[in-house]
């Protein structure tokens, strides 16, 4: 109990100390709390003034000023995810947030509309695409890349063979050990050791595991018969599962005698040992971007419509004898009509997303792919993607050229 | 503002009125205080009821002692899930407790004074490590160095068991269980310390006069009257361990069955849900499956909770330290 306020009259000793000793206290109290309020205030008046923006410098693809920056939001393939990064950091007309949550998230991402773009390496299965509200995506193959075998072999040199009934049998686990003679036998002068083999496969829905799933139920009739291909497999006991690809690339590079499967740039980027696989004609092909590249172009794709079906759609076991036989295509997933699809979107938002995307699939952005290891685009895919994005529409009008300044 | 007499007696019955609007508004606010968390909590366990009702309405609890979790032919089984959780949680507190329990009994009955601030200090400071730096940390250094030096150790000594058995990859039930233990002893630690700390000094020098050795006063005359404060102190640990996600899934390889040997591979409630919630391939039922799986994780840790305040409720005329 004590008097509020500093009274002149007089109180007796005791209460004079406690009232004073109190008064002390509030006093730094406050000041604590003005210095705050201060501070929120100064950055508030900051960040309306625009002190956290990054430079808006207009930079688009075609050589004109878009009306505004803005942030894109795009999330799924962690295949991509190094080619995405890289052409979020040189594209300056927006901001462009990409998480490579795998591909899984990003197909459920883009149905919940909770991002502007979705990547994946697997196509939208029936079930997806009907789950995918209206007015539905356009599937946009951005980039193209590889599914490479890693391994983990202390003391083996050079790039051990294996094909695809190989492989389904390691991940069936009915070849148990690096010196089974299915592996010898086509290994002829390499000494493998008897260790156990660890497969590491995918935690996460992955588009890898679709491409790596889709290549082995073509190599072997009891895969595609128990398990299929899809982005999440129901895999045997006794293997690791980690997320994404860069997940795999450490359990692998860490684990002895484990191997894996990871897009071809992670396995490059950090060093680790990949098998050469074989391909429809016979031979052992170690990945690169060459005979991808001469994978996807003997494949002679055919894109479905940008709005239709691309399940069936594939590159795999190309025909040529120096194509590599596990290449795939990398799709983005963006809504065709960006006013109907979005609450609240701005016209402005949807001409810088649709700029992006024209720069990501232009020269500019496809001359980032290669340094990468990826594949870039063929003139006919270009053609075809330009197409579908010029295809966007906002609340059913095209959306306008920018005009060149 | 006149206050009346400052010379009148603290017990007249006249008061400013002001304090009285002041005590309201205050007695208001912590009322919306309690009744905000009690809603919260509320809306919390009926978000996951509602999200798991498909669940709920065509498997029940039937997953729960299904063993297959096979989400591309539809079975629904968490119980490898269920298994992964407890026994990681389980073998992580048989682990902390020991661990922690010594720590605090030597920060409290034997270490010298200058060294038990700093000791103290840094083990709180492991406490307040996240928890994606242990699984970091586990992965890193702890899974290489339990694959090469201490798991062929293991097997050769302890092989006999039969709980050792299956090739060594280093991501498995029991490195997963360290990186749990050693998230939990410095909550056991912290919370025992202070439980032995309140350990009467007339308790010790009783038992000292009647001739009890260093070991047997901390036994018998220390540690029975702190009970109370170690089992909260070790359940609060569990607690931790239980809802542990990112250090598990880096730990424990993320295989959804049933464990073998200390060497399986396994999953963890938690693990799963992190893994498969974005899954769209397995059709509308996973989302709800992985939901009723937290319900239970929500359910297990509540059992817990409850029992270990039975527990110490049987313990309690054993006096000690209140601790919460």
């Amino acid at each position: 109990m004590s008097s509020t306020s500093g009274s002149a009259t007089t109180p007796p000793a005791s209460n004079d100390t406690i009232v004073r000793s109190k008064g002390k206290s509030r006093t730094g109290l406050y000041a604590v709390i003005a210095v705050v309020v201060v501070i929120v205030i100064i950055l508030g008046a900051g960040y309306a003034a625009g002190w956290f923006k990054s430079s808006s410098s207009s930079g688009s693809s075609k050589g004109c000023t878009l009306p505004a920056t803005a942030t894109l939001d795009g999330a799924g393939s962690t295949l991509v995810a190094p080619l995405m990064i890289a052409w979020s950091l040189a594209y300056t007309a927006s901001t462009v947030d990409y998480s490579a949550v795998g591909s899984g998230t990003g197909i459920t991402d883009i149905t919940s509309k909770t991002v502007d773009f979705g990547a994946s390496d697997a196509p939208l299965n029936p079930a997806q695409r009907a789950a995918i509200p209206s007015p539905g995506v356009l599937t946009i193959p951005e980039s193209a890349g590889a599914a490479v075998p890693i391994y983990n072999l202390p003391g083996v040199a050079g790039h051990v063979n294996l094909n695809g009934q190989i492989l389904a049998e390691i991940y069936m686990q009915t070849i148990t050990k690096w010196n089974d003679p299915q592996i010898a036998a086509i290994n002829s002068g390499v000494t493998l050791p008897s260790q156990t083999i660890i497969p590491v496969h995918r935690s996460d829905g992955s588009g890898t595991t679709f491409v790596w799933s889709s290549f082995l139920s073509a190599a072997n009739a009891t895969w595609k018969n128990t398990l299929g291909h899809a982005t999440t497999i129901n895999w045997p006991s006794g293997e690791l599962a980690e997320k994404g690809n860069s997940g795999v690339t450490t359990t692998v590079q860490e684990t002895p005698y484990s191997i894996g499967y990871v897009d071809i740039n992670y396995a490059l980027t950090n060093g680790v040992a990949y098998g050469a696989v074989q391909n429809p004609t016979g031979n052992y092909i170690v990945a690169n971007v060459t005979n991808i590249e001469s994978a996807i172009k003997d494949s002679n794709p055919v894109f479905p419509a940008a709005t239709g079906d691309w399940y069936n759609f594939s590159v795999l076991n190309a025909p040529g004898a120096h194509d590599y036989p596990i290449a795939t295509f990398t799709y983005v997933f963006v809504y065709s009509d960006l006013g109907k699809a979005y609450s609240g979107y701005s016209q402005s938002k949807a001409e810088n997303l649709v700029d992006f995307l024209s720069w990501i699939v232009g020269p500019t952005g496809q001359s980032y792919a290669a340094p990468l290891y990826y594949i870039p685009l063929s003139s006919s895919a270009v053609t075809f993607d330009t197409t579908a994005i010029n295809s966007i529409v906002y609340n059913g009008a095209t959306l306008p050229v920018c005009v060149p300044t | 503002m006149s206050l009346g007499n400052p010379f009148r007696s603290p017990t007249s019955k006249k008061r400013p009125r002001i304090s009285k609007v002041g005590d309201q508004i205050f007695l208001t606010l912590l009322l919306l205080a309690v009744a905000g968390i009690i809603a919260l909590t509320v809306g919390l366990v009926g978000a996951l009821v509602f999200g798991s009702r498909m669940a709920l309405q065509t498997l029940g609890l039937s997953i729960l002692w299904t063993r297959t979790w096979d989400p591309p032919n539809n079975t629904w089984g968490i119980l490898p899930f269920v298994v992964g959780t407890l026994v990681t949680s389980a073998l992580a507190l048989l682990i902390a407790v020991p661990l922690g329990l010594g720590a605090a009994i030597f920060l409290t009955e034997h270490a010298p004074a200058w060294l038990r601030a700093p000791v103290g200090q840094v083990i709180e400071l492991l406490a307040a490590i996240p928890s994606i730096i242990f699984g970091f940390w586990g992965l890193i250094v702890l899974v290489p160095l339990m694959r090469s030096s201490v798991d062929p150790l293991l097997v050769r000594y302890l092989g006999w068991t039969g709980l050792f058995g299956g090739v060594i990859v280093g991501q498995d039930y029991l490195t997963a269980s360290l990186v749990l233990a050693v998230m939990a002893i410095p909550t056991v630690t912290a919370i025992s310390r202070d439980s032995i700390a309140t350990v009467p000094r007339a308790q010790k020098e009783a038992a000292l006069s009647i001739g009890a050795t260093d070991w047997e006063v901390t036994r018998r005359a220390v540690v029975p009257y702190a009970r109370s404060g170690i089992i909260a102190g070790a359940v609060l640990g569990l607690g931790r361990a239980l809802g542990e996600t990112m250090a598990v899934l880096l730990t424990i390889g993320n295989s959804p069955y049933l464990p073998t040997s200390f060497f399986s591979q396994g999953e963890t409630i938690a693990a799963a849900i992190a893994n498969y919630f974005t899954e769209t391939d397995s059709g509308p039922l996973e989302i709800p499956v992985l939901l009723e799986a937290g319900l239970i994780l929500l359910l297990i840790t509540l059992a817990i909770n409850v029992g270990a305040r039975l527990v110490l409720a049987r313990f309690q005329q054993g006096g000690g330290a209140a601790a919460e």
